[in-house]
């Protein structure tokens, strides 16, 4: 077995696991953080995706050994329980989502770029999303609801969408 | 996945000094970025005994100009590629190579000599390190040694790798620093695709007689590992750089190509993208060429 330490939103958590359990494995069937969603489980569909070390990943392509002593960021850590994240604010508020196994990933995925680029452009969002599969959306809505975070993270107001 | 025994190694001797302890008697590993390895390892009906991860040997994280010329790490990934001053102004065919890799996510985690080692025909870093004559060091418990990248590959998925040896960083040689080279990849998506064909092109110019000067041309997924394509390089060896010349290369390149058919794409379809990218890939070579030439930087040599 292999026993692993490592910073969970914020929180030192340990486990004792087999050293080939992946960090998703790690996060869903240990710490019962069920964002990170299990979906291809190769590193295609992005569902998967958390923050280490202030850096989105694949969580089913680390190894419990690799993140021994690293931050990660799930999901659950981006809101409190009466405080939603500006993305999460947003994405509902355009209806970004439909059935959502996604989105965990993508808002993580929107998280981290945000953080390095206060002012994307559509591109640089797509680039940033091309490790999400969305099957429902499309994507429009998601990049209308990261443009409208960005905005409100920079401390602008949002400006009024036309098709909304 | 099959159950293994996990070592982490503090930096490369000591993965040096793993693999001599477990490969003797054991299936080891290396994981580094694990992309391509964990993808392979779920669906694998005999995993290896054993794994190491280099993922935190740190000495082999660096992007420095040295003596030989420069030298990435192996561990370095392509997101850190992508993110290096030194390399965005000396290669931006390294750059471009490495965004058209996977997504954020993989190449977050994934890295250059991990890219190389798992030598998948279609690799996306290694027609560009190809045509600038990449060397890459071994380290083995006997020391280390040196071999040009274009025999360390053996076929698909193969390399001249030992066991107990580990691919610590790849150099591109002090000749070719600074060498024009553009680098084209045509997949069927833009993101999370496998390249169809890549194809990349270097070359040095002869100002005063407006020549070709060492030009190098490589390509992906068109043989068993990535290839030089030395009956174009003949071609344009001291031609006088035209849109002609540039388009015939092309012509020339599908002969060193020996594509396949698959589910991707025909061998008809993949000598046709040859042609294509490889005129484009020496278009966008002399574009740098002479950008920097008024930019005043290194676009020729004996500048």
């Amino acid at each position: 077995m292999a026993n692993v330490t490592l910073k969970v939103n914020g929180e030192t958590r340990s486990a004792s696991v087999p050293p080939e359990t992946t960090l998703l494995r790690l996060l869903r069937d240990q710490f019962n953080l069920t964002g990170a969603k299990l979906g291809c489980d190769v590193g295609d569909c992005g569902a998967c995706t958390v923050i280490v070390d202030g850096q989105p990943v694949n969580s089913c392509l680390m190894l419990v050994g690799q993140v021994e002593g690293r931050e990660v960021l799930t999901i659950e850590g981006l809101a409190t329980a009466d405080h939603l994240h500006a993305l999460q604010k947003l994405f509902e508020h355009f209806g970004s989502l439909q059935c959502g196994f996604c989105g965990p990933g993508v808002i993580l995925s929107a998280k981290a770029l945000l953080d390095e680029n206060p002012d994307p452009s559509t591109q640089e969002i797509r680039d940033a999303l091309g490790g999400n599969l969305c099957r429902c959306t499309g994507y429009t809505k998601m990049i209308e609801a990261i443009k409208g975070a960005a905005c409100i993270l920079r401390g602008e107001e949002v400006p009024a969408v036309k098709s909304a | 996945m099959k159950s293994f025994e996990f070592f982490a190694a503090k930096d490369s001797n000591h993965a040096v000094t793993l693999l001599a302890q477990h490969a003797a008697n054991a299936k080891v590993k290396i994981i580094a970025g694990g992309t391509d390895l964990l993808a392979d390892l779920k669906f694998a009906a005999h995993g290896p005994d054993v794994v190491v991860d280099i993922s935190r040997a740190d000495d082999l994280k660096n992007i420095t100009m040295t003596e030989q010329g420069l030298n990435i790490g192996a561990l370095v990934t392509h997101t850190q590629i992508m993110r290096s001053p030194l390399i965005c102004q000396l290669f931006p065919a390294l750059v471009d190579a490495a965004h058209t890799i996977g997504a954020v996510q993989t190449r977050n985690l994934g890295t250059l000599g991990g890219n190389l080692v798992t030598a998948v025909p279609s690799m996306d870093s290694g027609p560009t390190l190809m045509a600038l004559e990449a060397i890459v060091t071994i380290a083995g418990n006997g020391g280390r040694r040196q071999v040009p990248l274009s025999e360390f590959f053996v076929g698909p998925r193969k390399t001249i790798l030992k066991p107990d040896e580990l691919l610590t960083e790849i150099i591109i040689p002090k000749q070719n620093v600074g060498k024009p080279t553009h680098f084209l990849k045509f997949g069927l998506r833009k993101g999370q695709a496998l390249a169809l064909v890549n194809v990349a092109a270097s070359f040095w110019v002869d100002w005063e007689k407006n020549a070709f000067l060492a030009p190098r041309i490589a390509l992906g997924a068109v043989a068993p590992k990535v290839i030089r394509a030395p009956q174009a390089e003949a071609y344009l060896e001291g031609r006088t750089i035209t849109p002609e010349a540039m388009a015939e290369a092309g012509r020339v390149a599908v002969g060193d190509a020996k594509p396949i058919s698959d589910f991707r794409a025909s061998a008809e379809y993949r000598r046709h993208l040859v042609a294509v990218l490889t005129k484009r890939a020496l278009e966008g070579a002399w574009a740098l060429a002479q950008t920097r030439r008024l930019e005043g930087s290194n676009g020729k040599r004996n500048a």
